[in-house]
């Protein structure tokens, strides 16, 4: 219908205004205007309640946010650091012992030194040419978890005073040959650009006196990237001058093969000859996630909750479809954002962290506004229906209440985690689980029915839950003692469950005393005493088993399961899998086909899937495609396309009883469309679907047909 | 998503196969562009031209609904992440019209890579030198005084701009440069998409791209999405006409799409660097009064471009070529007496009026 209104043309208006700017390559559009303080705007804010409102709870939950996330990424890096250190600090001590050998072969006299080519002495054996080189084996196919890894054990031997040097495959592409990294490393030492590396302006540098007493060190992160010859001429020349330049290697290398076997393929024999290996290892994806989950969901809380669901999609991420520890944060930093985002009072979270919780609730929610309070109340989890008791205090007291419980779920998921590791249980596989409020409700309405004692229905048997629980009973005497010995460390603010363990302690201490006594004793028949034992741990087993099961029921409640959970815990799925993975291949065919559900024209809605004449050029053309094999004749195409775009609307006509002003002036329309335009509109939409990728244009060999690019969506 | 993954993917290959089918089982039609009756090419691109957007208002308001997010998304971009547009339609406007509104606190550099070629190192460098404008304001009006009067970086060299642009100070941490790239899958930007990644993962740059092709993500590897461009993807479809975007590809109902004709040349070659501009030119002079030649011998072309100092070496002036050939702007054929020689298929008419609009 648009199409044959006397409306402006497209909007060429618009472009033209700006046209010198769409044809620049790039221009700057503004340059950033000065700021207004912040202060003051703060203040007009608290003194203008009305309007500023949302403005002010914006400002805070921008707060909240920052707050919360520098928590959680400090965490992160504690756990990090605290997995690497060890691994770093072997590999500085290797540094230094490499260095040392290196100069016991000689110090180059300084007349020597000055002189702009490498020393050539009588120490030109093989074996005085090698260059010391750590392997360090990342276990990840993935390198993108390394490369931070890598950048901290740059810190970590800077910080210990070595020179140096991080280094990717980036500068090691055959294009740029050896001079591209040569050209690097003088940049990260020297601090000087040139156009020509010479590696001599590192040996002026290193000459100087403040420069001369530590090693150099080069680290390139994933060596498996790097081009081969670039990187064997690089150690060549490096093992020319390893005298003068005491330069020490650090490889990144995900495959182990390659460690154990020397690493052939990365390198030719003759210049493998000049390596003097030593290798390293680094910590697991797997074991550095479960480090960061522990620390951010398990151990402490810090303010901010997944859900169950957003929790399994996370999972299924890293599990299936990534495996880096990278992007799991990254997919948790954008969760963490949308919360903040998507909540109007997240920004209570706050109070999570704050020393005086309490207070702090209760003077935020006291001092919520009327519409904010009954958004509060109109949460799904909200299950207040009295009006007289929707008050601040209330919600306040609830946010509380979900702390309370929260910490209980850490302590008591603790208790059960290391119960489940004697069952080698994945941490996130039993979290998730753990978190699950749909097999929290079935454990609880279970238990109504058939009493203490049978937590799991038979459906539920496979869970890692009840596997947890059922390990317990067949665990050894001493895994018994460390399990309750570490029980009895977690459950220290749960008073109730603290006093069971204790009683089981010393259940277990009698028993292990009676053990002892008995095999003072002795001479008693063996086969006699170890039956007795056997039958006094199966008692503490089993005592040990329900205790669990206890723990489990009473206090392994999902935060989803409380009031107001909403405003600390993210739920958005969907929200959270759009903005990680976008999927443009589907979905802007899916645009296109469906262009009226975006559009929202009373012309095309009502159409199904019938095509009409009012829809979006691209889109009938789009459509069109559907039909064809994997080759679409032009001609047939241009053909049905001119069909579709000058049939009158049938559909339109009926539904308006048309008067018949308005249907002839439809039809002298139709056929005004002159066939300059229609083809020329079949060009626009084909160069639509040019840009979008989905057809191939005509090639020489087929001049007629253009080529379907996507099959279904 | 996980349960219906192998029934999406045996749909997917199922799909493939019922489309190869069907192009055995029926007979292939065997029509031919020109049995359409072709207009004239002028009379197309003048109606090509005029054509009048269906749903104006409709698209409008789409576009307008997205206004409601400019909040949202300038929070992310403070949080460090990279948006990612995309979904049917141009999104120039979209984005420009957010960047004018919502990041007045930050400059904003933009990067049209639809345009054929564009030169990275220049982009950082004047990305750089904004940022370095940025922080002498700031730091006149902090300190009260003037610190360097010179910046830090060459500006000469790429590597020093994205060390600058990359440089941490707690203090200076809030003065960024945002860049936006229109259509960063992009034929020109195509191959620069680690450069790119660099400068979007430096400190004091944030990207808002958008992304047309259906295969983009191809063009990314995982250190680039995870660590550099740390991208928070939006499906925004506007179904706004791409109309300064699709400016460079040919009609194809216009001689099969083959000709170039003179105003996307003209587009095309200002773009381009004034010495490649001007070896253009020696060609196209060259043509004009040989215009029963079969073109320019390329030695004939490197001693005049060497002349006029228009290049140094045969390696320069191949470069040049192979930039016209990538455009279509030149073409070669054999010279009767076996010699390569280089032609540019435009009527002289055409040609005249290029020679004009560039000088």
């Amino acid at each position: 219908m648009s199409s044959s209104s006397p409306s402006s043309p497209s909007s060429p208006l618009k472009i033209s205004d700006t046209t010198e700017n769409n044809l620049q390559p790039f221009y700057v559009l503004h340059k950033a205007f000065p700021k207004k303080p912040d202060r003051k705007t703060r203040k007009k804010i608290e003194f203008s309640p009305t309007s500023d409102t949302h403005h002010h709870y914006d400002e805070l939950r921008v707060e909240a946010f920052e707050l919360v996330w520098s928590k959680i990424d400090a965490r992160i890096k504690g756990v990090l650091t605290d997995i690497n250190t060890n691994v770093f600090d072997e590999i500085h001590q290797w540094v230094c012992e490499s260095f040392g050998a290196i100069r016991s072969l000689g110090v180059p006299s300084s007349l020597e030194v000055n002189r702009s080519y490498p020393l050539v002495t009588d120490i030109t054996s093989s074996c005085s040419r090698r260059i010391f080189t750590g392997l360090v084996f990342t276990k990840n196919v993935e390198f993108v978890d390394d490369l931070l890894t890598f950048k901290e054990l740059g810190v970590h031997l800077k910080s210990n005073g070595c020179h140096v040097v991080n280094m990717s495959s980036l500068d090691f592409l055959s294009k740029n040959g050896i001079g591209g990294c040569v050209r690097s490393v003088l940049r990260q030492l020297v601090g000087v650009s040139v156009d020509v590396g010479d590696i001599g302006i590192l040996a002026a540098w290193y000459s100087e006196i403040e420069n001369f007493e530590s090693p150099i060190v080069v680290i390139i992160d994933d060596v498996e990237r790097c081009s081969e010859s670039v990187l064997a001429e690089f150690v060549l020349m490096l093992s020319e001058w390893v005298v003068k330049l005491p330069i020490v290697l650090v490889m990144g290398v995900s495959s182990f093969a390659k460690i154990v076997n020397a690493p052939r393929d990365l390198l030719p024999f003759g210049v493998l000859q000049h390596l003097n290996p030593c290798k390293f290892t680094l910590g697991s994806p797997t074991a550095i996630l479960d480090g960061i989950i522990e620390s951010l969901f398990v151990k402490s809380y810090c303010g901010f909750d997944i859900s169950y669901k957003v929790m399994v999609l996370m999972k299924n991420y890293f599990v299936r479809h990534d495996g880096t520890v990278t992007s799991f944060i990254r997919a948790l930093k954008i969760a963490c954002t949308k919360h903040f985002l998507m909540e109007p009072l997240s920004f209570l979270s706050k109070g999570i962290l704050d020393e005086d919780n309490e207070s702090f609730w209760i003077e935020k929610c006291g001092g919520l506004p009327e519409s904010m309070l009954k958004y509060a109340f109109d949460l799904p989890s909200c299950e207040i229906s009295d009006e007289i008791s929707l008050t601040g205090e209330s919600l306040a007291r609830d946010l509380s209440e979900i702390m309370k419980m929260r910490k209980n779920w850490s302590s008591v998921f603790m208790c059960l985690y290391e119960a489940a590791k004697f069952h080698n249980v994945q941490l996130l596989e039993i979290l998730c689980e753990a978190l699950n409020p749909d097999s929290y409700n079935l454990r609880v309405s279970s238990n109504r029915q058939s009493g203490v004692g049978e937590l799991y229905s038979v459906d539920q048997k496979g869970s890692q839950i009840y596997l947890a629980i059922r390990k317990v009973r067949d665990l050894s005497f001493s895994a018994l003692s460390r399990l309750v010995q570490f029980w009895k460390n977690h459950s220290e603010r749960i008073a109730e469950i603290h006093c069971q363990v204790i009683e089981l302690e010393s259940m277990l201490n009698s028993e292990h005393e009676n053990k002892s006594l008995k095999l003072d004793e002795t001479k008693k028949s063996r086969i006699s005493a170890s039956r007795t034992r056997e039958k006094n741990t199966t008692k503490a087993n089993e005592k040990a088993a329900t205790l669990l099961e206890f723990m489990v029921k009473e206090y392994l409640k999902p935060v989803e399961c409380a009031q107001f959970h909403e405003i600390v815990c993210f739920k958005h799925v969907g929200v959270l899998q759009s903005s990680l993975i976008g999927d443009p291949r589907k979905i802007i065919q899916v645009d296109l086909l469906k262009s009226h559900n975006y559009l929202h024209c009373s012309c095309c809605s009502k159409s199904g899937d019938v095509l009409l004449p009012s829809m979006h050029d691209t889109s009938i053309m789009y459509t069109l495609v559907q039909e064809h094999g994997d080759l679409i004749n032009l001609h047939d195409w241009y053909q049905s396309f001119k069909t579709n775009i000058c049939r009158p609307s049938t559909k339109g006509k009926r539904k308006i009883q048309s008067p018949l002003s308005k249907k002839r002036k439809e039809l002298s329309e139709s056929e005004v469309m002159s066939e300059a335009s229609i083809q020329a509109r079949f060009c626009r939409a084909v160069i639509e679907l040019q840009i979008t990728g989905l057809l191939r244009m005509p090639s020489k060999r087929r001049p007629d047909y253009v080529q379907r690019v996507a099959f279904g969506l | 998503m996980d349960a219906n993954e192998p029934e999406e993917e045996f749909g997917f290959s199922r799909n493939y196969f019922l489309a190869k089918e069907s192009r055995g089982s029926k007979k292939k039609s065997a029509q031919k562009i020109s049995d359409i009756d072709l207009v004239d090419e002028q009379e197309l691109r003048d109606s090509a031209a005029r054509i009048v957007t269906k749903h104006e208002k409709e698209i409008i308001s789409l576009t307008n609904s997205y206004k409601s997010l400019y909040t949202k998304w300038a929070f992310e971009l403070r949080c460090g992440f990279g948006l990612l547009m995309y979904g049917f339609g141009s999104k120039k406007s979209l984005i420009e019209d957010f960047a004018s509104s919502a990041l007045t606190d930050y400059a904003v550099i933009v990067i049209n890579g639809y345009l054929q070629s564009i030169n990275l190192k220049h982009v950082v460098i004047a990305m750089a030198e904004v940022l370095w404008d940025q922080l002498k304001t700031k730091r006149k009006t902090s300190t009260g005084n003037l610190c360097k009067t010179k910046p830090p970086f060459s500006s000469q060299s790429m590597e020093d701009g994205l060390a600058f642009l990359d440089e941490s100070q707690a203090n200076e941490s809030d003065c960024i440069v945002c860049v936006v790239v229109h259509n960063i899958d992009g034929p020109g930007l195509r191959e620069s998409q680690q450069h790119l990644a660099r400068i979007a993962s430096c400190s004091h740059v944030r990207m808002v791209a958008s992304i047309d092709h259906v295969n983009a993500p191809l063009l990314w590897d995982k250190k680039m999405v995870h660590t550099q461009f740390n991208w928070c993807w939006y499906h925004v479809p506007t179904f706004s006409p791409y109309n300064i975007e699709g400016v460079f590809f040919p009609l194809i109902l216009a001689y099969g799409g083959t000709t170039q004709n003179a105003k996307t040349a003209t587009i095309v070659l200002q773009s381009l660097t004034p010495n490649a501009q001007s070896v253009f030119k020696v060609l196209a002079e060259y043509q004009l009064s040989h215009s029963d030649e079969e073109g320019m011998p390329i030695n004939n072309l490197y001693s005049i471009c060497r002349e006029r100092f228009l290049v140094s070496s045969q390696v320069t002036l191949n470069s040049h070529l192979t930039e016209f050939k990538d455009h279509e702007l030149v073409k070669t054929r054999r010279h009767s007496d076996g010699q390569d020689c280089y032609y540019i298929p435009l009527s002289p008419e055409a040609l005249e009026k290029l020679i004009q609009e560039i000088g």
